[in-house]
């Protein structure tokens, strides 16, 4: 059987010791799961149940205590301080909270950014972030600075500014969590529409129920701390999905009420 | 009446009110600077000129000076000193942080030196220039460049210091390497910080190079005035005096135009940066 | 755990305390090795250029016995202290008048503003004609000085007074002198506090400053005095011991103002 793209085995993290205190508590303990290419998997869980932490130390941007992520056949190294190599190579592409916008570049520049910096800035490339830039509506704000968007706006731009490079995994740490109802619904369908232009992988964190099933082919849930894997559910509606609706199919109730009672 | 009458009436005469006040503070203004020379013009005439240079004698002495283009020379040599001890104070005050960025310790171990040196008046140090570099435009430009380094250095210090960390590690998941962390995140990032710091040390530029004139010089604004003050011409020295008026004018304006250009990116609200008084 | 946070977590050096250690060592070599750069340069430039520091020492030494660098910074600090209070006193003053009266404020501020551009330092020359060669001119200099900080800084304190703690005070009877002395005072003693910190060492450095162009009595006058003379000796002892004072009023400003101000919030921008 053909390995999974990214593979998550026994995952532990703590945080070090701080001045005056014992050993930290178990953040995260014997977490496992995998990935498949092209998948979307949703992972929704209570707060404080350190999913940023896991995205982080997928992303290596953090270390953990224990365990092993397999990416592509290979084990990443993601307990040594030194050898975290963030994004791994710009394999894994990473939308946050914040949107991290550079506020002295345009939005056309902080879409660039990942193409200058990796050395593929071109006239091909160039066209390609244009496109994805009016994609999702914002044509027409390319020299606004970030100061100048909506929250909505900005987020939208953080979002492509990561597509821009293809990464094959692209992980997003609640990226609509901070919006109006009408917005993320918005976003939620714009994602989904790149999503499907690219088959990318995506692992997206949510606390909401209702955008998990409604984005995911998989939902994981995540238990309180230790955080381990409390449950993971195939979500049977068919694509594409219908983001507006999505509460008025019969599927969904069950779904919900299924999803809910495991994250008490 | 209507109501709706009612409120037109009353839009219109706030809108009205609005524009007759500020027109009247207008007016205000206006009195006060006719007040001002007024004034000036009673002292002139009734101490005599040799105390109290007159408003027409002096502007006259101005614009003859820079007909024949005299006081623009003298001019020149204060704004090279302070332009010239500025660029040299400057540069190593914004480099030196960014170089020792990645060494904490050396910040550290630099600290207590910095402060004294900021602490310290600089000024009293003009004897000791003139004594090394001569009464010309080297020991003003020493002066201007070390007093404009301090302050520079802290404003630099607090620009790289500001460093958002999040930002950094966006770039570094999509690459960037730490020479890409320094040009994009830390320089730019620094960049308002650093331009609060040389607005600061502006005035003490131009303020530098007049009092090391003063002490001693043979040429420029100051040296003009101290001429002015020995021959009792209390004209001449208002003439210098309304030329450095002038000059810290434009500077400002310029440095007001350049960081409107090049701070437009910054929002409105982001009262981060405290001038000092 | 944000993005934000994790970086700073991971950036942050691990033992803090051998650090410590590590920057005080540091801090002591390198005085120590100005101090022998000081010496190295005093023996290759000369004596007219670079005082021996052993020199300097001893004149200070010596001029202290003596009583002569005593009196020189009694007299400075004195000259300090009146034009001190001086510029403070119409500093505080002022606002508080134009208070009273807005529309004259508003005619007058941007003028105010627009004078704070001339060099006060170029303005010596003139007050030497105008106040003649003793302490006056000095006084002026120092007073103006410290005037255009204090004012500015109480201007600005006695504007942003909360309306409310003010109409609060009206209603439970305060008169106009009460209100100015209880709400609008304590409201701007952090201003006046961050302007007297400037304003202080500026009035030392002023005087000095002024005795480099006139008078025959200070450290400032010692200092251009040995300069004309080309006593370096005499000029860099009175640089170390006008910097010295200096450096030494800054750091009892900022004990008071800690010990005063322990109970505000501090700001960890302001290190200085």
């Amino acid at each position: 059987m053909e390995e999974p793209l990214l593979e998550i085995r026994g995952l532990a993290k703590r945080f070090g010791k701080r001045s005056g205190r014992e050993l930290a508590p178990w953040i995260i303990q014997d977490l496992t799961f995998s990935v498949s290419e092209g998948e979307f998997l949703t992972v929704i869980g209570p707060s404080g149940a350190g999913k940023t932490t896991l995205l982080n130390i997928i992303a290596q941007i953090d270390v953990a205590s224990g365990g092993e992520v397999r990416f592509q056949s290979q084990s990443a190294p993601i307990d040594d301080l030194k050898a975290l190599q963030p994004g791994l190579a710009c394999r894994i592409g990473y939308v946050t909270q914040d949107d991290h916008l550079l506020p002295w570049r345009t939005t056309l520049q902080n879409v660039l950014f990942p193409l200058t910096v990796q050395g593929r800035l071109n006239a091909e490339t160039r066209t390609r972030a244009e496109m994805l830039i009016r994609t999702v509506g914002l044509g027409g704000f390319e020299n606004h600075y970030p100061h100048e968007l909506s929250g909505g706006m900005r987020k939208r731009a953080a979002l492509i500014r990561t597509l821009v490079y293809n990464p094959p995994v692209i992980l997003m740490d609640e990226p609509f969590g901070a919006l109006d109802a009408q917005t993320r619904t918005q976003l939620q369908e714009d994602l989904l529409r790149l999503w499907n232009l690219g088959k990318k992988t995506i692992i997206f964190v949510t606390h909401d129920i209702a955008e998990a099933i409604a984005l995911g082919d998989r939902t994981l849930v995540l238990s309180r701390q230790p955080s381990h894997v409390a449950g993971k559910h195939a979500i049977t509606i068919p694509r594409p999905r219908d983001v507006r609706g999505i509460m008025t199919h019969p599927e969904f109730g069950a779904l919900y009420q299924r999803i809910r009672a495991q994250l008490q | 009446m209507t109501t709706l009458g009612k409120r037109s009436t009353i839009g219109r005469s706030d809108l009205w009110h609005r524009i007759a006040t500020s027109l009247r503070a207008c007016g205000d203004q206006i009195l006060v600077l006719v007040v001002l020379v007024a004034i000036w013009q009673v002292l002139s005439m009734t101490l005599g000129s040799y105390w109290v240079g007159s408003p027409w004698g002096v502007a006259t002495r101005f614009v003859a000076g820079i007909g024949d283009g005299t006081l623009l020379h003298q001019a020149s040599y204060t704004v090279i000193e302070a332009a010239a001890g500025f660029v040299l104070g400057a540069l190593p005050a914004v480099a030196l942080p960014f170089a020792l960025r990645r060494l904490p310790i050396a910040t550290a171990i630099l600290d207590p030196f910095m402060v004294g040196g900021y602490g310290a008046p600089k000024l009293a140090l003009a004897p000791l220039f003139i004594l090394w570099f001569g009464i010309g435009i080297e020991s003003k430009i020493v002066l201007v460049a070390v007093t404009v380094f301090f302050i520079v250095y802290f404003s630099a210090q607090a620009g790289i210091r500001a460093l958002d960390a999040g930002l950094v590690r966006m770039a570094q998941v999509m690459g960037a390497t730490e020479r890409h962390v320094a040009r994009h995140i830390v320089f730019p990032g620094a960049v308002p910080y650093v331009f609060a710091g040389l607005r600061l040390a502006m005035p003490y530029a131009i303020g530098g190079a007049i009092i090391a004139e003063l002490i001693s010089a043979n040429r420029g604004l100051g040296y003009l005035i101290q001429l002015g003050a020995m021959n009792f011409d209390t004209t001449g020295i208002f003439v210098a005096l309304v030329a450095t008026i002038c000059i810290v004018f434009i500077v400002n304006w310029s440095v007001n135009a350049v960081e409107r250009r090049l701070l437009r990116w910054r929002p409105v609200s982001d009262v981060t940066l405290q001038a000092g008084t | 755990m944000t993005l934000r946070e994790a970086a700073i977590d991971l950036d942050t050096p691990a033992p803090v305390r051998s650090r410590q250690h590590a920057v005080t060592l540091g801090r002591v070599a390198l005085a120590a090795l100005l101090l022998l750069a000081w010496k190295l340069f005093a023996d290759v430039a000369g004596p007219l250029y670079v005082a021996d520091p052993i020199k300097v020492v001893q004149r200070i030494v010596a001029d202290t016995l003596s009583g002569t660098l005593l009196r020189d910074t009694y007299v400075t600090l004195r000259l300090s202290a009146i034009g001190f209070a001086l510029g403070c006193g119409l500093g505080i003053a002022l606002p508080f008048l134009l208070r009273r009266l807005p529309r004259l404020t508003a005619a007058v501020e941007p003028y105010i503003m627009a004078s704070v551009g001339i060099p006060k330092y170029a303005l010596v020359p003139l007050f030497i004609l105008w106040f003649g060669i003793d302490d006056a001119p000095k006084l002026w200099l120092v007073g103006l000085l410290v005037f255009y900080v204090v004012f500015i800084a109480v201007f600005a304190g006695i504007r942003s007074v909360d309306r409310g703690l003010i109409d609060m005070a009206r209603v439970a009877g305060a008169g106009e002198a009460a209100i100015a002395r209880e709400v609008i005072w304590n409201s701007l003693l952090p201003f006046f506090f961050a302007a007297l910190k400037i304003a202080l060492p500026r009035a030392v450095s002023a005087a000095i400053i002024g005795e480099f162009l006139v008078g025959n009595e200070g450290l400032g006058y010692l200092i251009e005095h040995s300069r004309q003379n080309l006593d370096t000796v005499g000029v860099f002892a009175g640089i170390v011991v006008a910097t010295a004072l200096v450096l030494a009023i800054n750091a009892l400003l900022v004990t008071v103002d800690r010990r005063v101000n322990a109970w505000r919030p501090t700001d960890r921008h302001m290190q200085i």
